[in-house]
């Protein structure tokens, strides 16, 4: 599987995969035209990530505001991960939040509810 | 019932097999009797079997169905409580966005901005109803020495503490901002020239008995007021403008004073 990389804009997150190291990374405010189109690399990506390898799997998100469509692809996306973790798969989700942004950490926490795998909801500064 | 029959049926197996029997005229129809039943036993068992693994099939659909709507339910739920929240850390931004574009952050007065769409307002209200108003500038004297002798931590105390008592002696109606460095307008609406003076000597007076503290110490400061009421065929601007010249002129008669402007047009 190739790696791919979107380059962010004002409206849509940075995102960029790295098969080797078994990352996901997602920066940035998330209220992308059609969100389904800036998703489905994701789910293709994870989704072939967890059928061909048996190495642990982590989302490394540092995601600010997200409009509805997106916390929906979110929530699919976490999904994934809880039924690769159920099939005893090491997948794990750091989400990086600013100290002074409290309240994107609040978000993560509802986000992180009904995941049983680790999810870790980190301040960077 | 079931054990009646399991019996008959093994009777008849005997009579069919017993050799004694072969020549009764009954025991060939029998024989083929015995088969088409046999035959149907069968048929029914296995049409049975189907009709159960339908069912089975069924029922394990149905619950798949409200499996998945129960998750989809939970799903949506949770998508629309999140995405409220969202929504609502975004209008909070836009509040904070909007005091922070239109007050300055020192003093918490309004800033140039509001001050101007103030100024905007109460000349249509003139132009359309003339009703009068009033602006006065409010200088603070030898703010540059308070700034160079305490240091800039401190001359932005005295900027404080002044906004404050001036914001406690105007009127709910007037506008107090911060025009700039040390320069404060005072808009007054529905106020004449003779009634803003009165207003005007009470401000003077109550930063007059402001007291700073800094440390141990104890700073005094005292202010200088140009006042000027809006003229009709005038802009706000030289509204300011007159203010402005009247201001000069307390300066020059000594500071801790208010002048207004002549009415007489210029």
């Amino acid at each position: 599987m190739t790696d791919f990389s979107v380059a962010g804009t004002q409206s849509s997150p940075h995102i960029h995969s790295d098969w080797a190291a078994g990352k996901l990374y997602m920066k940035g405010d998330s209220y992308p035209e059609n969100s389904y189109e800036l998703f489905k690399q994701v789910f293709e990506w994870i989704e072939e990530f967890l059928a061909e390898q048996n190495r642990p799997l982590s989302l490394q998100l540092d995601l600010l505001y997200l409009n509805t469509s997106s916390i929906k692809a979110m929530m699919d996306i976490f999904d994934m991960l809880e039924a690769a973790h159920g099939e005893g798969k090491s997948v794990s989700v750091d989400w990086f939040y600013d100290q002074r942004n409290e309240r994107v950490a609040e978000q993560a926490e509802e986000f992180k509810e009904d995941c049983s795998f680790p999810f870790q909801i980190v301040s960077h500064g | 019932m079931k054990s009646t029959r399991g019996a008959l049926e093994e009777r008849i197996g005997q009579a069919l097999a017993d050799p004694s029997q072969r020549g009764n005229p009954l025991s060939e129809p029998l024989a083929e009797l015995w088969e088409a039943h046999q035959d149907m036993a069968r048929r029914i068992d296995r049409i049975s079997r189907i009709s159960d693994a339908y069912q089975t099939e069924a029922k394990r659909n149905e619950m798949n169905l409200a499996q998945r709507l129960n998750k989809q339910l939970r799903q949506l739920e949770k998508v629309a409580r999140i995405s409220d929240q969202y929504q609502k850390i975004m209008h909070d931004l836009n509040l904070a966005l909007r005091e922070a574009s239109t007050h300055d952050p020192l003093t918490g007065l309004p800033n140039r901005r509001l001050i101007l769409d103030r100024l905007r307002e109460e000349t249509e209200r003139f132009r359309r109803y003339r009703h009068p108003f009033s602006i006065a500038m409010l200088d603070i004297d030898y703010f540059k020495q308070v700034n160079d002798c305490w240091g800039h931590e401190v001359g932005d105390q005295v900027l404080t503490e002044v906004a404050r008592v001036l914001r406690a002696e105007l009127r709910d109606q007037d506008l107090c901002g911060r025009w700039g460095g040390e320069e404060f307008l005072l808009l007054l609406p529905e106020t004449p020239l003779s009634a803003a003076g009165v207003v005007m000597d009470r401000v003077r007076g109550a930063v007059e008995r402001l007291h700073v503290r800094v440390h141990t110490d104890s700073l005094a400061v005292t202010v200088s007021i140009g006042l000027a009421e809006h003229r009709i065929d005038e802009s706000y601007s030289d509204t300011i403008n007159h203010a402005d010249g009247a201001l000069l002129a307390a300066k020059r008669l000594g500071r801790n004073r208010f002048e207004q402007a002549s009415q007489k047009a210029d």
